[in-house]
């Protein structure tokens, strides 16, 4: 029995079938994951791993306890979906812990959170005054959102009467010194346009260039590979290696 | 014909890793003739019982030939103590056939029989 080959054969069988389950399972982020999702998740890798390295057992019943906990939270996805009453239940819901101001401590007891984990999350949020804070929400994953008081609102272009112009999502236009010609089409330009506004910006080709974006207000952002910067600032608090 | 690549490659990833986790199961079996283990120790254990010894030898080399082509078949999909266990067996039985002793021989071939139902189960 050729060990090595064995633990590669299984590898690819794991890591596959890791990687369809998880994409069939969801495209929840790591930051959305509740306490249950993220539990799921390295259980799912632990039998994945198993099933790779574990020859003293064959690699069906690891594979098939995969499938069985993969099939098991995708089937808890479909129920919380289709079944808000159920929902509520299996991932839990919002708390309210700040209300008007004012700490709700009886929430805060039922969430084993203490003041100052809340405390901490606010401060996360960039809130490091309590008065600030209107509503303050825990979220099923955890993390925290507030709502700030009127008067601690930011200020907006819509609250000083002013109209501005929607920048919308830029588009590629040049990615490693090539031009990505259906995006070009997809904004009606053309490679003579693009050439063009190269021009303008003393750019002669467009090898020369790293990358270039266009966004929906006609604004163009180009950089080149030679950026004429000899320096980089350092921004690292620690002398390390490198 | 995209959304029919998307749905049938992951269905047919899975398939031939089933395939590959459950081939022990046939792939134990002779596939030209020449190493069809039961038969094999059926044959060990009737030149045992006459006291054929040197032929139980012969044979017993040919087992052991059979089984490091059958391992190399199964090995991936089988768990690695059956395959160890079914070596030491032919390992113990070519030792009792050296000293002509009949009851390990016997003890040795029904254990390696256990061990090749339980391959790839």
């Amino acid at each position: 029995m050729n060990e090595g080959l064995v633990v590669v054969v299984r590898s690819v069988i794991g890591f596959f079938s890791l990687l369809i389950f998880t994409r069939i399972i969801g495209k929840e982020q790591i930051s959305q994951l509740t306490f249950f999702d993220y539990v799921l998740g390295i259980t799912i890798g632990s039998i994945a791993s198993e099933l790779t390295v574990d020859l003293s057992s064959r690699a069906w019943p690891h594979w098939i306890g995969l499938l069985s906990w993969a099939s098991l939270g995708y089937f808890m996805e479909v129920i919380t979906l289709k079944w808000r009453y159920a929902a509520k239940y299996l991932e839990g819901e919002p708390t309210i812990v700040i209300m008007k101001g004012k700490i709700m401590e009886k929430s805060l007891k039922k969430m084993k959170y203490r003041v100052s984990d809340i405390m901490a999350l606010l401060r996360n949020k960039g809130v490091f005054d309590l008065n600030q804070v209107d509503f303050a929400i825990i979220e099923p994953n955890g993390q925290i959102s507030v709502l700030k008081k009127p008067e601690h609102m930011p200020l907006t272009p819509k609250d000083m009467n002013m109209k501005v112009v929607p920048d919308g999502i830029s588009t590629e236009l040049i990615y490693d010194g090539i031009i990505i010609e259906e995006n070009l089409a997809q904004l009606n330009k053309d490679k003579a346009w693009l050439i063009r506004e190269l021009k303008k910006q003393g750019i002669n080709d467009a090898s020369e260039v790293f990358l270039a974006t266009l966004n929906p207000a006609g604004s163009l952002y180009v950089d080149k590979y030679d950026d004429h910067i000899k320096k980089i600032l350092d921004i690292g608090d620690y002398k390390g290696p490198y | 014909m995209r959304k029919f690549l998307v749905i049938s490659i992951p269905i047919c990833t899975i398939v031939i890793f089933i395939l590959i986790m459950q081939s022990g199961i046939f792939l134990k079996y002779s596939s030209v003739g020449d190493d069809n283990i039961p038969k094999m120790i059926e044959k060990i254990m009737e030149n045992i019982s006459e006291e054929h010894w040197e032929e139980a030898n012969k044979n017993t080399a040919d087992l052991k030939e059979a089984w490091s082509k059958i391992v190399f078949r199964i090995q991936f999909s089988t768990e690695r103590n059956e395959i160890n266990d079914f070596s030491v067996s032919i390992a113990r039985l070519e030792g009792a056939i050296l000293a002509r002793d009949k009851s390990s021989a016997f003890m040795e071939l029904k254990e390696a029989l256990q061990h090749w139902m339980y391959l790839g189960k």
